[in-house]
């Protein structure tokens, strides 16, 4: 049943939202793309609550994180998941414009599983978000399911 | 400067338990009215009667000592008698002094009022004591009247005579300090006219010696009668002169000088000249100091107007030293100096005729070790510093202030040696004990040549005042120097800042728009089947261009990071290296056929991704220019060289014109046009970085339409360079 674990994309900007979006329907996934617009809404969706207090318990197959968020941006949320007990065997992929290795560096001492910079070139850019949905929503074996609340 | 005759600094002089006998001394308890001591001569002197003291003379006395509260002698009558007298209050009682009083006559009174008229308000210190040596001897009636002057040593110099002929003239001898001891001096200072009739005279004793109130010899220090010292008597007599006078001239509270009077035979002054020798005294010690003061202010503005002058010159200059070096003239000027100096940094900067960089080095640690005050100065360094004689001949005289609390920087300013001449009176080195064991002054003043070596003329006040306002200013200036160097590094640590933050948002921000455009472009593409040709073509370069602006920016933060990244340094297999790139540069170009000619390259020491990064343009370049060339050729070598290692790329393509090669490795500098060879215009300018970043250098040789070659050296390991890379 992992292959229907919604795929989480965190994005604030409407047009790398579409072409990501875009991009992803190429797959031909099944799986459900939950889409939020900022880091506090991801957190909201990961903790089940607020807004998504009554959202299909589960984890997320995969988390594509954009950096810069309005908000709480993306390395807080990556640093909130990975440094949360219940939560850190959530795979996330950081999705960037930025090549700052700064950034790279603290995205893997926070723990990410994967970092990609976003290319201009449209066709790289579509075979990176595809290859990640891909490889996260099918061909990688998720995590089992933790025991929680049920 | 210690002579034998100092011994005569230990004697006695205020209490001689004695007077000379043109006078008679009298003390008095001020309370009772009752006689403490008198001069043996006291009674004879003032007529009193065989029979001793009567009760109404005693009571006259202390009238006497009650009604005389001024300074000075006055005429009274005692006992029907006239007399002159000066009265003291002490705390061993009053102290009476009786002279005999004067033939009537016309006083000096009206003459002196002539001098005073005569003397020119902006006359040469020189020309005022001519005149005034000349006006004592008119009033006096001495054989020769001589003005000395005390030097800082203390001592003295004829600078004015004025003589009948009868005593061989003075007229600039020297006079040793011995001669005027340190105890006399205070009592010349403080006692401002002395006289001794006689010098054969026999002294009179004081009865009783000690005195009843505190049973101690009775202090005449303040008394005109006082008994002088034996050894100066002998030094008279020495001189031939059997009477003399002194007036003292004290400048500003100091012994500037004495008028020193002398006559070949006793001879008695009357206490009003003696008065009006003392006035005049005064106001030649007023119109000295007024001069004095005038001259160290002329000198102190006409030094401050240097002064200014220069600091304004170094204002303009980033660095003291050099702007104190460039402008020698009013540097040496602001201490009327022969040659200056500043040690600064560690650095010595000199003009003018200074010791050597070394000696001045030695000197600063000397001063800096020895000395808490910030200015030294001297006019005979090597007296104090035994070294600085191998020098005297530039720096004899030296004016030294620190700059810094911390190191050993200063500035100096030097005078040469001035051997000079001087003629003592007397050859001073020659008084022995003699056979009673005291010391007996020379008994000859004929003259004696000393040559002082070492000595530098000396420094005025104002010049060392110059020296140290100076040295304050450029305390100023330095430690400003060092606040601006503090703000412009915290300015620039902010910009840094600003500019880390810039690009930071530039390459996600400036990146995103662009990715957009390709995006939808392409989507476009592929959402309409039908487009025509043209649509398709248009659609192509809205992308082509799009992926350009990114690359543009990529390169650009590409180049700013590269100033900021630290590089890590290991040792870099070329062969591999250059292999790798060859194999991404190939892969660029499909299809071409290039002749790649590579040779056995030495290893290098750097970044490995950085110089990656630069081969990948130099030979990606040479692929790009020799597009067309069949075949094209690349050749790729290097060498080991005395300094490091260097590698060189050359090709057969388009090359370009040497006349341009200065702007080669500028940003955005292009030598073809865009539809010609595509890029940004940045390759060579973040090669060029890269390889400065080494510390490395590179170069460029072309030929328009024959070829270009490239070589750069990278440096040999630094031996404090670590591997950082695994």
């Amino acid at each position: 049943m992992s292959d229907l674990r919604p795929i989480l994309l965190v994005e604030d900007n409407p047009r790398d939202l579409e072409l990501t979006l875009a991009a992803l329907a190429k797959c031909n996934l099944a799986n459900e793309i939950v889409v939020v617009r900022d880091g506090a809404e991801a957190l909201d969706y990961l903790h089940g609550r607020n807004e998504y207090a009554s959202r299909d318990p589960g984890d997320p197959a995969v988390v594509l994180l954009d950096l810069k968020l309005p908000k709480v941006d993306g390395l807080e949320v990556l640093e909130q998941v990975k440094l949360d007990p219940d939560r850190r065997r959530i795979p996330v992929v950081m999705l960037t414009s930025s090549r700052e290795e700064r950034d790279l560096v603290r995205s893997y001492e926070l723990g990410v599983n994967a970092f990609v910079v976003k290319p201009v070139n449209f066709n790289e850019f579509h075979e990176a978000i595809q290859d990640l949905g891909m490889f996260w929503a099918i061909l990688n074996e998720p995590p089992p399911l933790p025991r929680r609340g049920s | 400067m210690t002579d034998d005759l100092d011994i005569c600094a230990q004697e006695p002089i205020r209490i001689p338990g004695s007077i000379q006998p043109h006078g008679c001394l009298v003390v008095l308890d001020p309370g009772s009215g009752r006689l403490l001591q008198a001069s043996a001569n006291a009674a004879a002197f003032l007529g009193v009667g065989e029979g001793g003291w009567t009760a109404g003379q005693l009571a006259e006395l202390a009238d006497l000592a009650g009604a005389t509260a001024e300074e000075g002698f006055r005429p009274v009558r005692f006992a029907g008698r006239p007399f002159q007298l000066a009265v003291q209050t002490t705390a061993q009682g009053w102290i009476l002094e009786f002279e005999q009083a004067e033939q009537p006559g016309e006083g000096p009174h009206p003459r002196l009022r002539r001098f005073l008229d005569q003397i020119d308000p902006m006359a040469e210190i020189g020309d005022i004591l001519q005149a005034t040596v000349r006006e004592v001897r008119a009033l006096t009636g001495f054989n020769r009247v001589l003005a000395y002057r005390f030097d800082g040593d203390g001592h003295g110099t004829v600078v004015a005579e004025d003589g009948d002929g009868q005593l061989p003239s003075y007229l600039e001898l020297r006079f040793p300090a011995s001669d005027i001891p340190a105890q006399a001096r205070e009592l010349y200072r403080v006692n401002r006219i002395r006289i001794i009739p006689d010098a054969g005279y026999e002294p009179v004793p004081i009865e009783p010696a000690a005195s009843p109130i505190d049973g101690l010899p009775l202090d005449l220090g303040g008394c005109g009668l006082r008994s002088v010292s034996p050894v100066h008597l002998e030094y008279m007599r020495n001189m031939g002169t059997w009477s003399s006078m002194s007036v003292s001239l004290v400048v500003d509270g100091r012994l500037w000088g004495l008028i020193s009077c002398h006559h070949g035979l006793a001879r008695r002054i009357a206490a009003p000249v003696r008065a009006a020798c003392d006035f005049l005294g005064r106001v030649v010690s007023h119109q000295i100091g007024a001069r004095e003061r005038h001259a160290t202010a002329a000198r102190r503005i006409a030094l401050k107007r240097v002064e200014s002058g220069l600091l304004v010159r170094l204002a303009r200059v980033p660095n003291l030293r050099e702007g104190l070096v460039a402008n020698p003239e009013p540097w040496m000027e602001l201490a009327g100096a022969a040659g200056a100096a500043i040690l600064f940094d560690g650095e010595v900067g000199t003009v003018g005729l200074t010791p050597p960089a070394d000696a001045i080095r030695r000197l600063a640690g000397w001063l800096r070790a020895d000395r808490t005050a910030p200015l030294f100065r001297t006019d005979h360094l090597s007296a104090a510093l035994p070294e600085a004689a191998e020098y005297a001949d530039a720096g004899s005289g030296v004016v030294a202030v620190s700059i810094s609390g911390l190191h050993d920087d200063a500035l100096f300013w030097f005078r040469p040696e001035v051997v000079r001449t001087v003629r003592w009176a007397g050859d001073r080195r020659k008084a022995e004990p003699g056979e009673d064991g005291r010391i007996h002054p020379r008994h000859s003043f004929e003259q004696w040549k000393e040559q002082l070596r070492g000595r530098a003329l000396p420094w005025s006040e104002a010049e060392a005042e110059s020296a140290r306002e100076f040295r304050n200013a450029i305390v100023d200036f330095v430690l400003r120097r060092a606040e601006e160097r503090a703000a412009l590094t915290e300015e620039l640590q902010r910009t840094n800042r600003e500019l880390e933050s810039f690009s930071y948002s530039v390459s996600h921000d400036l990146r995103a728009p662009f990715r957009h455009i390709v995006g939808y472009a392409e989507l476009l593409r592929q959402k309409e089947a039908g487009l025509d040709e043209k649509s398709l073509h248009y659609i192509t370069n809205i992308v082509e261009a799009a992926l350009s602006a990114g690359r543009l920016v990529d390169d650009l933060l590409r180049f700013s990071h590269l100033g900021r990244a630290s590089l890590a340094m290991i040792r870099i297999d070329m062969n591999k290296l250059v292999a790798e790139v060859r194999r991404a540069v190939e892969h660029e170009h499909p299809g071409r056929a290039i002749d790649w000619r590579v040779g056995e390259l030495p290893a290098a020491w750097g970044d490995p991704s950085l110089i990656r990064q630069a081969l990948l343009n130099l030979i990606g370049n040479a692929a790009k220019y020799s597009r067309g060339r069949d075949p094209a050729i690349i050749e790729i070598s290097g060498a080991v060289e005395a300094d490091g290692t260097s590698y060189r790329i050359a090709d057969n393509g388009v090359g370009f014109d040497m006349a341009y090669v200065g702007k080669l490795f500028g940003v955005f500098q292009r030598l073809h046009r865009v539809e010609e060879f595509e890029g940004t215009g940045i390759g060579l300018a973040l090669t060029k970085r890269i390889v400065d970043r080494h510390g490395g250098r590179i170069d460029a040789q072309g030929t328009l339409g024959r070829g270009a070659a490239f070589r750069f050296t990278l440096p040999k390991r630094g031996k404090e360079e670590r591997v950082v890379r695994s």
